[in-house]
């Protein structure tokens, strides 16, 4: 009886993956499946919960990569940059620029809708995507509202005010969905504003809370602006976020202290919204350096101690390692040039050197106001133990006088020089094992990696470059005639692997010529 | 033999229009139509996706926006924006013209405009409705009470520069146009100060400035009028704001001891190994002041870098360089012709002297900074 129902699960088993291995489920994008997603999914911005941007696809491989070819090309003949993460669902892609939702075939690039959004005075800055949850499209508008569309057409379901764009409000956020919660946040980092991270309800898109950045009690500051897809640990119940600068920018005089919870990855409870814990990469930051960088999950050992740990290389020019049980400090390092830092203090925060806030004669500030790295998303590839980000070494002037005043920017700031490098970081000591260098001024190009051992990104020309994990060497590369300014994302459908970068204003899917795989 | 090629021409026209006629519904989903199959647009318009949903709203905008999205969407845009620079924007189009100028104007066509004469009755009507109608804003479909929702398109020049300035413009130069993430102040810009009525600031909004990474845009004169009337409107209501992204005035960057300066320029700094106060920089300070002057101390940009290049014939190739990646190197030799090579055909070495400049930012302390600006302002 007990062999019996042995070979019965392993019966089912053997059904169950070849039939995931050679056609497409129906997907039906739920917490379930967001938990698990299958490989001809990225069902979220990240792909996964974890932000590690590492696919287990391994079709595509060194040997055969400088075999790659275009599989289609879209178009989105808008002026707009592509800076979205796609979202890939049922064999269908969604993805954005501001005031726009495509939705296009996944095998052949084909549009299947296009929804506009109404002229609007939002800032059009960026739109980094959408969020997919049980057949509906969730997507921010430029002046602070959020969408819902039916998948299937790209039909108006509700359109819900989050916050006024009169006062200043406005938002480019990717929502990210934790159980029955569609969690967003809002921009206005340049008006003096309080902001906050709402979960809304995916049904009606009524608010289930709101978690204020800088709390009523403590709000010398305004800002804290997020605009930035968070991370989940299940086991844990808490969403990670990354919030954004204190305003006014680069005054620190009228909100002395640390701007709690300005510049700060915020450990919340989905369900509630409350504070777990907070770490603050950048306390009283007057540099402009929004710590929403991806808080990368990963579980393994460090220092010899298995961990649930959290890395954030954050744009103020350090990577952290943390412990995410807790909040705790596990490695404070730089991953470039900083100098704004006196010391790293014993919770592994920098603390702000006071000669180097801005000065009405100006002071020489490296990183500058870009970052040493930004909304590019990184890589964590389990095998090499290896963190990759696209950082960018560079140098600025920063200006403040009384004159300046206190609302908003209340200063200036002017880039010097910077270079572009992807850079590859041990998590265990923070010392970075390769680089490959990008060009001048920097690449906006994010990272992915595989389980083949390939990391893919794009240069300050406008290659797209497969590099070979273990030490960085190009393996292929094809230029793309513009700027790239999102995050690759791989699938696999009908046993071809995609590999999915933008350009400018359009999309490529590249895969191997049959011959090849 | 003319009339022939402008029967050819009519004809290649209209069928373009025809192939481009593909079903636009407004601010609602469309289906583009993947093959020329689309230009059956008369019926596959889907009938109840020009507006979205809306609660308790009434249905009377719709028949004159299913008209526009039939007839005019197509070269005028889903949102009546236009489509720059070939299409004007209808948007307040009732400013410009009268019910029965319009009414010529789409029963006749004019210039590569095809007219519609069977366009008649209610749907013209509603269609004129719809043209008068200020551009459907957001807050209006989410909240049919908010009444300033009209006002967004429909006020005066300075009203709709703002709108155009909040979209394109307000990321780099803030929403005040004082400045932002990476545009300078336009409030205290030269330029500004001595534009009339767009005459410069057009210039640059069309052109682009991508020397400074600023992008050209597509406006037309009438957006460029209101652009410049926003940026003038804020640079009267400057003087009186007290905060917002300033510029920096010479007279800020005068901290330093040019004495020091020019010790630090001779000794410390290295400067004297490739530059000299009366060879190269005799006069700089004529040529560029304030902080123009100091960027370009610490790091001119566009600074050139010779390349020599060999060729497996052994031959060398010496020029500026042109470009340069991983994978391709390219000059452009003293008759001013690029040439370029694969990277691993060719040795290639790069003499890039304004590296020197790089080497330097972390040796830097701010008083040195200070100093060789005030001994480079001592350099007229």
């Amino acid at each position: 009886m007990k062999f019996l129902k042995k070979a019965f699960v392993v019966m089912a088993s053997v059904l169950v993956l070849g039939a995931s291995s050679y056609s497409l489920r129906a997907q039906s994008v739920d917490s379930a499946m967001l938990l698990h997603p299958p490989a001809d999914s990225w069902p979220s911005y990240h792909g996964d919960y974890t932000g590690k941007r590492h696919s287990k696809l391994t079709q595509i491989t060194p040997q055969n990569v400088n075999h790659l070819t275009l599989g289609w090309a879209f178009q989105t003949e808008r002026n707009a940059t592509i800076k979205s993460s796609p979202i890939l669902v049922d064999g269908i892609l969604y993805f954005t620029v501001p005031d726009n939702v495509w939705a296009v075939d996944a095998r052949s690039g084909q549009q299947i809708w296009h929804y506009t959004y109404p002229p609007n005075k939002g800032d059009h800055i960026g739109q980094r995507g959408v969020a997919v949850y049980k057949g509906w499209v969730y997507f921010a508008s430029p002046d602070a509202h959020l969408v819902c569309l039916n998948a299937k057409d790209g039909k108006v379901r509700w359109i819900i005010e989050v916050a006024d764009v009169n006062k200043g409000y406005w938002s480019t956020e990717a929502p990210l969905i934790v159980g029955n919660h569609v969690i967003i946040g809002i921009g206005g980092d340049m008006d003096n504003l309080a902001t906050f991270i709402r979960a809304v309800d995916p049904d009606t898109g009524k608010t289930q809370w709101n978690f204020d950045v800088t709390p009523p009690a403590l709000t010398a500051s305004t800002g804290g602006t997020t605009w930035m897809a968070g991370t989940y640990d299940p086991e844990l119940n808490l969403i990670y976020w990354g919030t954004g600068n204190p305003t006014p920018v680069l005054t620190g005089s009228t909100r002395p202290g640390d701007d709690l919870y300005t510049c700060s990855i915020v450990a919340l409870n989905p369900d509630t919204g409350k504070l777990v814990w907070a770490f603050q990469p950048s306390p009283h930051d007057t540099h402009d350096w929004d710590a929403v960088e991806i808080p990368v999950l990963v579980d393994g050992m460090f220092h010899g101690k298995q961990r649930k740990m959290l890395m954030q290389s954050s744009r103020n020019g350090y990577f952290f390692v943390l412990d995410r049980t807790n909040g705790k400090s596990l490695l404070t390092v730089p991953f470039g040039p900083v100098n704004w830092a006196s010391k790293i203090d014993e919770k592994g925060q920098p603390v702000p050197n006071p000669v180097k806030e801005p000065s009405p004669d100006g002071v020489l500030i490296a990183p500058d106001e870009g970052g040493m790295t930004n909304f590019r998303s990184p890589s964590f590839d389990p095998h090499t133990g290896l963190f990759i980000v696209d950082a960018h070494p560079s140098w600025s002037l920063y200006f403040a006088k009384p004159a300046d005043g206190t609302f908003g920017w209340a200063g200036a700031d002017y880039g010097l020089w910077g270079k572009g490098v992807i850079e590859a970081i041990d998590y265990q000591t923070g010392k970075i094992r390769w680089t490959h260098e990008l060009g001048p001024n920097g690449s906006g190009a994010g990272v992915l990696t595989t389980d083949s051992g390939l990391t893919f990104t794009g240069d300050a020309h406008g290659n797209f470059l497969a590099l070979d994990t273990a030490n960085g060497k190009t393996l292929w590369h094809a230029g793309s005639g513009a700027g790239i300014a999102s995050s690759p994302i791989t699938y696999k459908l009908d046993g071809e692997q995609y590999v999915l970068t933008s350009s400018g204003s359009v999309l490529f899917a590249w895969k191997l010529p049959s011959a090849s795989r | 033999m003319q009339r022939f090629r402008d029967a050819m021409l009519l004809a290649v026209g209209v069928g373009f229009f025809i192939f481009q006629a593909r079903p636009t519904p407004i601010y609602a989903a469309s289906n583009r139509v993947a093959s020329i199959a689309g230009a059956e647009f008369q019926v596959d318009l889907p009938p109840s996706s020009a507006t979205p949903e809306k609660p308790g709203a009434g249905t009377s905008a719709k028949p004159g926006a299913e008209a526009y999205a039939h007839h005019c969407a197509i070269c005028h845009g889903d949102q009546r924006q236009g489509l720059l620079p070939s299409f004007p924007p209808l948007l307040g189009i009732k400013h410009q013209m009268t019910d029965p100028q319009i009414i010529a104007f789409v029963h006749n066509g004019k210039g590569r405009m095809p007219g519609f004469p069977n366009l008649q009755g209610d749907e013209m009507t509603a269609l004129l409705r719809y043209l008068g109608s200020p551009a459907l804003s957001v807050t209006e479909t989410a909240s049919a009470e908010n009444s300033n929702a009209a006002a967004i398109h429909s006020s005066g020049l300075v009203d709709a520069g703002k709108s155009l300035f909040q979209q394109n413009c307000a990321f780099c130069h803030g929403r005040d146009a004082m400045g932002g993430e990476t545009g300078p102040d336009l409030t205290r810009s030269k330029l500004v100060l001595s534009d009339v009525a767009g005459d410069k600031i057009g210039e640059v909004v069309r052109d682009g400035r991508p020397e400074k990474k600023m992008p050209s845009f597509n406006f037309s004169p009438q957006e460029v009028l209101s652009l410049a009337a926003f940026v003038h409107d804020q640079e009267a209501k400057a003087s009186s704001k007290k905060g917002g992204r300033r510029g920096v005035d010479v007279a800020d960057l005068q901290t330093g001891n040019a004495e020091l300066g020019k010790q630090y320029f001779n000794g410390a700094g290295t400067c004297a190994k490739c530059h000299s106060a009366t060879g190269d920089l005799a006069g700089i300070a004529s040529r560029y002041q304030g902080l123009q002057l100091e960027e370009r101390m610490l790091y001119p940009r566009g600074a050139t870098s010779r390349v020599t290049v060999t060729l497996p014939s052994g031959e060398k190739v010496v020029g500026t360089l042109a470009y340069l990646d991983e994978f391709v190197v390219g000059l452009r030799d003293s008759s001013g012709t690029y040439r370029s090579w694969p990277v691993g055909h060719v040795k290639y070495l790069v003499d890039s002297p304004v590296e020197a400049h790089v080497a330097l930012f972390p040796k830097y302390t701010d008083a040195d900074v200070h100093n060789l600006m005030a001994y480079m302002q001592t350099l007229r």
